[in-house]
């Protein structure tokens, strides 16, 4: 019974997953359609001499009907053949593979600082629930949690970097291998870090909350079953269900985080790579890290939601 | 079941700080007056009270002229995601034909798909978008997920027993809808604007820091951090004080509408564990989380 509503669960999460990806390949190729009148000129934009707007076309078939665009498109992107820039003729894949580095170690350090900073904090603040401890840690962790990264990230670099001298400012001249400087990625990595940090631990602190005011774990301590043993072994697991849908949640975050902390930090990454496409109207580039990170935020998102689902299977029989 | 006790001083903290950045967001325009001339970028003194900024201009003038689109065009987007989320929510949890139900709410499941922040750097790339593109792309990022609560708190009331009566009364769609159900997620709604602000905030201040929506010069506190950030060693405070003011704006929010709403606001963006946790605790129910997954999937209504 429960295994086939998982089943049925995951079956039906994952024709959602897949909409979801079909849609975001679409709506990012309906971009370039909803160009106003000739593409070609707009996109050309600030140099519009009559040789750049057609290499433009020619770039991007635009003398083609639009599904024929999209259907080589989609055939490519299925590949790995994401297209060609329009402001270097160079692959986007390329671009791609420069920029995943540098972004995917901030995503990972982050992710990894992540869980055991949220889960302490949150256990911790439920244990002291309703002191002075708890108090502290919910009232800054409600007043972070609001904050912009790039407003926090520039302050935090005024402090640090600029008056104390413990980090350098940004990462500029560090290239793409900033492991080999931690000094550098200090401050990028807090600054990420501060929102999730604080909704997870507040979700780790409420679930907690109610665990430890449960039947089953005052029944637990009447059989003098160790304090730890309760928080952690019992209380823990099903404080966690809300958290591992907030961690996928992050993801959506995270991205935006990458994205500003690139550029206020100077590190290569795809956020950068972004940016400048953005700014360049390179609209080949843009579209391809669109569908790679709209892609990597639904698979994220449906693990996330099989997880959770596991974490509380009595949801499908209480629905 | 929360730690409930400090909302009053927390009303207090937050209404002080968000104090300063809305005044001088609403009145700092008026107070400002004549710009003055140019002077040499990045000095301090110099009858600058806050020195000059990479252009020459006085900071404190542009301070004063800096708030006011980041707080009107939050507003406006907050305001605008509510004026589609409610009427699709309240239709699809009021009416009975499935059909329609799905119509309304599947592309929105779908669009949930789109990291926000990537969706309004997508449009910027075609697109020029002034203030009002900027209000319009960051209310139809929030559309899906308000429209969910608005689905979730509306299908609940709308499965009550009343809600049976008053149709077999012979009440019109309007009464039942509007004058019941609407009524009964007021509530539910409110704490989620306040969250929703505080996100739509976010999002707004973000996007002018990266250059969307904004003249490249703007009076406007996220494009004065960006823009005088070149001059950080010299003169800090074209960069400090409008940064502070974004903090100070973003986190009184916050604190504000938790104390008021006691709104539970550590819950995510999207999904409906928000509402689920408001509901679990207003009624300390010992499982707030029941349903995890139930969000995506929800066919029908709850059994109440």
């Amino acid at each position: 019974m429960r295994e086939s509503g998982l089943r049925s669960f995951v079956a039906r999460r994952l024709l959602l997953g897949i909409a979801q990806t079909v849609a975001v390949v679409l709506l990012v190729f309906a971009l370039t359609e909803a160009l106003p009148g000739d593409a070609a000129v707009a996109l050309a934009g600030d140099q519009p001499d009559p040789a750049r707007i057609a290499a433009i076309r020619e770039a991007m078939d635009l003398d083609r009907p639009a599904y024929e665009r999209l259907a080589d498109w989609a055939t490519g992107l299925l590949h790995g053949d994401f297209g060609a820039s329009l402001a270097s003729g160079r692959p986007v894949a390329r671009y791609i593979a420069d920029g995943f580095g540098p972004s995917l170690l901030l995503a990972a350090l982050t992710l990894a600082l992540l869980l055991p900073l949220g889960l302490g904090l949150g256990v911790l603040a439920a244990r002291h629930e309703g002191r002075l401890l708890d108090r502290l840690v919910s009232s800054v962790t409600l007043a972070v949690y609001a904050v912009p990264e790039f407003a926090l990230g520039v302050l935090l670099v005024t402090v640090f970097a600029l008056k104390l001298a413990w980090f350098p400012p940004t990462a500029v001249g560090y290239g793409t291998d900033l492991l080999a400087h931690p000094a550098a990625l200090v401050l990028p990595v807090l600054v990420l870090l501060a929102r999730p940090v604080c909704s997870l631990s507040r979700l780790v602190r409420a679930g907690m909350i109610d665990a430890l005011a449960a039947p089953y774990t005052a029944h637990a301590r009447r059989y003098g079953v160790p304090g730890a043993r309760v928080r952690y072994a019992h209380a823990l697991p099903n404080a966690l269900a809300p958290a591992a849908q907030q961690l996928a949640r992050t993801v959506d975050w995270l991205l935006c985080g990458v994205i500003v902390v690139e550029a206020l930090f100077v590190i290569p990454g795809l956020g950068t790579v972004l940016l400048n496409a953005v700014a360049e109207r390179d609209v080949p580039v843009v579209q391809g890290l669109a569908v790679v990170f709209g892609v990597l935020t639904v698979v994220l998102n449906l693990g996330a939601d099989v997880v959770a689902y596991r974490l509380t299977p009595r949801a499908g029989v209480a629905a | 079941m929360t730690a409930r006790a400090p909302a009053g001083s927390r009303f207090l903290l937050g209404a002080v700080i968000v104090a300063v950045p809305l005044a001088l967001a609403l009145l700092g325009p008026v107070l400002a007056g004549d710009p003055g001339p140019r002077s040499v970028s990045f000095t301090l003194g110099g009858g600058h009270w806050l020195g000059t900024d990479f252009v020459g201009r006085d900071v404190w003038q542009q301070v004063l002229h800096g708030g006011r689109t980041v707080v009107l065009t939050g507003l406006a987007a907050t305001a605008l995601a509510y004026l589609v989320a409610l009427p699709v929510g309240l239709v699809s949890a009021v009416t009975r034909a499935r059909r329609l139900e799905e119509l309304l709410m599947r592309p929105l499941d779908v669009l949930l798909a789109v990291p926000s922040l990537l969706l309004i750097l997508l449009v910027a790339s075609v697109f020029t978008p002034g203030a009002v593109g900027l209000a319009l792309l960051v209310a139809l990022v929030n559309v899906p997920d308000a429209a969910r609560i608005v689905r979730a708190a509306a299908g609940e009331a709308a499965a009550r027993p009343a809600v049976e009566a008053l149709r077999m009364q012979g009440e019109t769609w309007w009464r039942v809808a509007v004058g019941y159900v609407g009524r009964a997620t007021v509530r539910t709604l409110a704490a989620d604007a306040g969250v929703r602000l505080t996100g739509v905030l976010y999002l707004v201040s973000t996007a002018a820091f990266l250059g969307v929506g904004v003249a490249p010069d703007a009076a406007d506190w996220a494009v004065m951090v960006d823009r005088n950030r070149t001059g950080l060693m010299v003169q800090p405070w074209a960069v400090v004080v409008p940064a502070v003011l974004i903090v100070a704006l973003t986190t009184g929010t916050n604190l504000l509408f938790d104390a008021v709403l006691g709104a539970p606001s550590e819950v995510p963006r999207r999904g409906l564990w928000r509402l689920r946790l408001l509901r679990g605790w207003s009624r300390s129910s010992p499982r707030p989380f029941r349903g995890a997954a139930e969000p995506f999937l929800e066919k029908g209504r709850r059994v109440p």
